[in-house]
């Protein structure tokens, strides 16, 4: 690397962008031909003077003059007020997808032991895919007017298990249980019972979505409250 | 699983502002603007995508929505000023890079910025910027190096590649 190099490989800029003289021009190409390093670089950014050219006259608003240049009659507004709106349209659909839920664990509530299970929303776009999710809608047993959702995610150590109730007793504690294949009972969550009867709880089981034979709700003393199978 | 409230509220309070711009200057629909970005939040809220580059798929999101809402209207000849510029997709398409390599140039630190304006569009020489600017030729040679980085950088994010 001779002594000048350093001050050669900075002129890759001006060089994309215009403006060098005769001198630097010629001495930059020549630099070119031997440097890996700004071959490279100017690979990556010599796309950029067809972008610029599509912005408006000058480079658009933002280089035009002035500190305040994007004219927008839509920042006046508080954010704040704008966060809630978006919250409560957040509610509002996730409220009707509870309705939605409610209603089939309420179809299902005759049967004991019944429950749905259903895919979760799927990717339409070409993303990274959200990890396998299969929703469940608890029935209650007869007696019990709980409702509860659970969402089952497919983790690499297993299973996490989302919950989601209503209507659930106000007082004592909680319990989700897991059952395997063998019949074999695990506690998966434990929460105590809020005033609302709402509570939103994360459980997580080393069982597979597919080694998970059924769900249950039980309070303290074990009385199962809502029950699924998978 | 969607995301929690709080999420969804991170993401609007960072994207939101750049969003609302993207949009308000594709469509100049001040109406529909905030309904676009809205819904751009919530498809990320339902699908909770676990994409490492978040910009760009909201961007990506955005885009399909006006495009959308482009094709419903029918070319109406007193919807947005895209609807009028545009002919066909390839024009909007071009119409919402022009935003988006705007909003790049916004996103650019403000001494980059002149940089960029002097050398590239108003065509002043290295010299003649350095004396505008006020700051030595080898400045203008560094700043336009690391202005040039930077807005690659910057527009990679926004999910402009070309
Ligand atoms: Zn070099």
């Amino acid at each position: 690397m001779n002594p000048g190099s350093d001050d050669l490989h900075v002129l890759l800029g001006a060089y994309v962008l215009g403006g060098l003289s005769d001198e630097d021009h010629r001495a930059y190409s020549e630099h070119l031909r031997t440097c890996a390093q700004c071959q490279t670089e100017l690979g990556q950014v010599s796309g950029l003077p067809r972008l610029l050219d599509l912005a408006g006259p000058a480079g658009g608003p933002h280089l035009a003059d002035g500190p305040a240049a994007v004219p927008l009659p839509l920042m006046t507004e508080p954010d704040d007020a704008r966060v809630t709106s978006l919250l409560g349209e957040v509610a509002r659909r996730r409220r009707r997808r509870r309705t939605w839920l409610s209603g089939l664990a309420a179809a299902a509530a005759a049967v004991f032991f019944a429950g749905g299970a259903w895919l979760g929303p799927k990717l339409t776009e070409g993303t990274t895919p959200t990890p396998p999710t299969t929703h469940v809608a608890a029935a209650a047993v007869p007696g019990s007017a709980v409702r509860v959702d659970i969402a089952l995610v497919t983790r690499g150590w297993g299973t996490q298990l989302d919950i989601d109730c209503e209507d659930m007793p106000k007082t004592g504690a909680l319990a989700l249980w897991v059952i395997d294949g063998k019949g074999h009972a695990t506690t998966a969550a434990s929460w105590r019972a809020t005033a609302t009867g709402y509570s939103k709880v994360t459980g997580a089981t080393a069982l597979r979505p597919n080694e998970i034979q059924s769900l249950e709700v039980r309070t303290e003393t074990g009385k199962v409250l809502a029950s699924a199978k998978t | 699983m969607p995301l929690d409230d709080d999420a969804v509220a991170e993401i609007y309070r960072e994207h939101g502002p750049m969003l609302r711009r993207v949009v308000w200057r594709a469509t100049s629909d001040a109406n529909r603007v905030e309904d676009i970005v809205q819904e751009v939040i919530l498809r990320v809220w339902k699908q909770a995508p676990e994409a490492e580059n978040l910009r760009a798929y909201l961007i990506t999101t955005a885009r399909h929505l006006i495009v959308d809402q482009y094709r419903a209207a029918g070319r109406r000849p007193q919807q947005a000023q895209l609807v009028e510029v545009a002919e066909q997709d390839s024009a909007l398409d071009r119409a919402l890079d022009q935003v988006l390599v705007e909003e790049a140039l916004g996103r650019l630190q403000a001494n980059h910025r002149e940089i960029v304006r002097c050398l590239y569009y108003e065509r002043l020489t290295v010299a003649e910027t350095s004396v505008r600017v006020g700051v030595p030729e080898g400045t203008v040679k560094s700043r336009a190096y690391y202005a040039v980085r930077n807005l690659r950088v910057i527009l990679d994010e926004m999910g402009v590649t070309r």
